[in-house]
């Protein structure tokens, strides 16, 4: 088989030289799999996309397999929360984007923006963090909400329940502020399309958890805590300077315990008795309200 | 660790946004299923479609499922996550029990894990609970009311015998035996 094909391809290489020597060798081998020109377009292709440079990225609603309808009520399946549709559309409508519309003049249907929703979630939000952290003093509570009612953090919840694609905003890719404003408009949806409760445990199922693993201190910076923490006992605190070592030495340290009708209230460390008094003080109040 | 790890992203394990902590959300927020009409590499995703799509939708109403039938193209599942990851898995002459395997798998992931490799199966922000160790842990009391300085607690916790030592304990046993024996005798 194999020497029958040498003897063929040998009988053809003399013909064609006999014949035409100007043939080339695509036209010799009839299947040539990549032809000739494909490398050099390729290479040209290349070339060209380089010098244009990173291409933008498109949003999602612009690609043919896209179903906003559905979109919208998966949104609200996926959370597993049941929205009124028209409230849900309204939530996610910016101001921005209704602008826009009107603006280039394909206004076919009225749009609502959530410009009332987002004032109505902000309040929704500030009520049911106050209302989780009722027993707490007043500002620690502050903290709190400064912590999780940053646009930082609003827009982190909300581009993780999948609102990145869904907004309509002029703007493309949505920015920090208005995702933020997005995920309180949502609440404040919530908040009409069911009730308020329903409202609270959504944020706190998904705003106030965020604190999860978070340190007290990382969220609040108290600047005098041993007089916070004396306000909060409401009596005189010992404190009791438990260890030191290598005192009157750059790697001094000490121990202080603070006591409360002899009960160990709070211990902290630091250079300087001082330092170690506030750091017992921000241990106590750790301890008493079991942070 | 062989050397086709080399090129894994080293990773540990996490959830994305405290997901759980308060409810659990679906990962998947989409899936594009595309396939070809006529060819038969498309036949299990074709089968698929046709039996268990519509209860697949039903039971996951959380997922978007778009079909974007395409001519003469291998099947694709495509998978977009919620943290933005997309994840694409060509499953030509895949059979119909293999692409609902495939779909369960993009269900239960929290985003596109191919190309990583899991440094530990657990992982921990806060790896010890009591705290670290420090010099006045477990530390006696009654050091607290010691006056320095102070000659107990300034020799050597553990002084073993020197030789000397011992050698004068050998001497003194050799002469009480020698003692006693001579009682005896």
């Amino acid at each position: 088989m194999a020497a029958s094909l040498l003897n063929n391809l040998k009988l053809l290489t003399q013909k064609t030289a006999i014949l035409a020597s100007k043939t080339s060798l695509n036209a010799i081998i009839p299947g040539r799999g990549i032809k000739r020109w494909v490398a050099p377009t390729l290479r040209e292709l290349e070339k060209r996309r380089k010098r244009m440079g990173p291409q933008q990225p498109n949003p999602r609603s612009s690609f043919l397999e896209w179903n906003y309808d559905a979109e919208l009520y998966s949104f609200g399946k996926r959370l597993g929360e049941e929205f009124k549709t028209n409230l849900l559309q309204k939530a996610f409508t910016h101001r921005s984007y209704v602008i826009q519309r009107e603006l280039t003049g394909n206004l076919t249907e009225t749009f609502e923006d959530n410009s009332d929703l987002i004032t109505e979630g902000d309040s929704v939000i500030l009520k049911s963090i106050r209302q989780q952290y009722v027993r707490y003093p007043e500002e620690i509570v502050d903290a709190v909400c400064n912590y999780l009612m940053t646009n930082k953090m609003l827009a982190h919840v909300a581009f993780y329940l999948g609102t990145k694609d869904i907004v309509l905003t002029a703007e493309f890719p949505a920015e920090e502020e208005t995702l933020a404003n997005t995920f309180k408009a949502i609440v404040g949806a919530l908040n009409r399309s069911t009730s308020e409760d329903r409202a609270h445990v959504f944020v706190s199922d998904f705003l106030i958890c965020q604190l999860n693993g978070k340190d007290i201190y990382e969220v609040w910076d108290p600047k005098n805590p041993y007089d916070i923490l004396k306000q909060l006992v409401g009596r005189e605190i010992e404190p009791r300077l438990c260890n030191e070592s290598a005192s009157n030495t750059i790697l001094a340290n000490y121990q202080v315990g603070l006591y409360d009708n002899r009960q160990l209230l709070g211990i902290g460390w630091g250079e300087s008795v001082e330092i170690a008094k506030e750091t017992a003080a921000m241990h106590a109040i750790k301890k008493l309200y079991n942070f | 660790m062989s050397n086709r790890h080399l090129f894994l992203v080293p990773k540990f394990i996490t959830t994305p946004s405290q997901n759980g902590v308060g409810r659990y959300v679906c990962q998947l927020q989409r899936v594009v299923l595309k396939f070809c009409k006529n060819n038969g590499g498309s036949r299990g995703m074709r089968e698929f479609i046709e039996h268990d799509l519509i209860n697949y939708t039903k039971d996951n109403p959380g997922t978007v499922v778009y079909l974007k039938p395409r001519r003469h193209r291998g099947p694709v599942i495509c998978a977009e996550y919620l943290n933005g990851e997309k994840q694409s898995i060509f499953c030509n002459n895949f059979s119909c029990e293999e692409i609902a395997k495939w779909l369960n798998l993009l269900l239960t992931q929290s985003g596109n894990h191919e190309g990583t490799r899991l440094r530990k199966m657990w992982h921990t922000e806060n790896p010890s609970v009591q705290g670290p160790w420090t010099p006045y842990t477990f530390r006696d009391p009654t050091l607290n009311l010691a006056k320095f300085p102070n000659v107990d607690l300034s020799t050597p916790l553990s002084c073993p015998k020197t030789a000397t030592e011992h050698l004068l304990e050998l001497f003194e046993k050799q002469k009480n035996e020698k003692f006693e024996n001579e009682k005896l005798d």
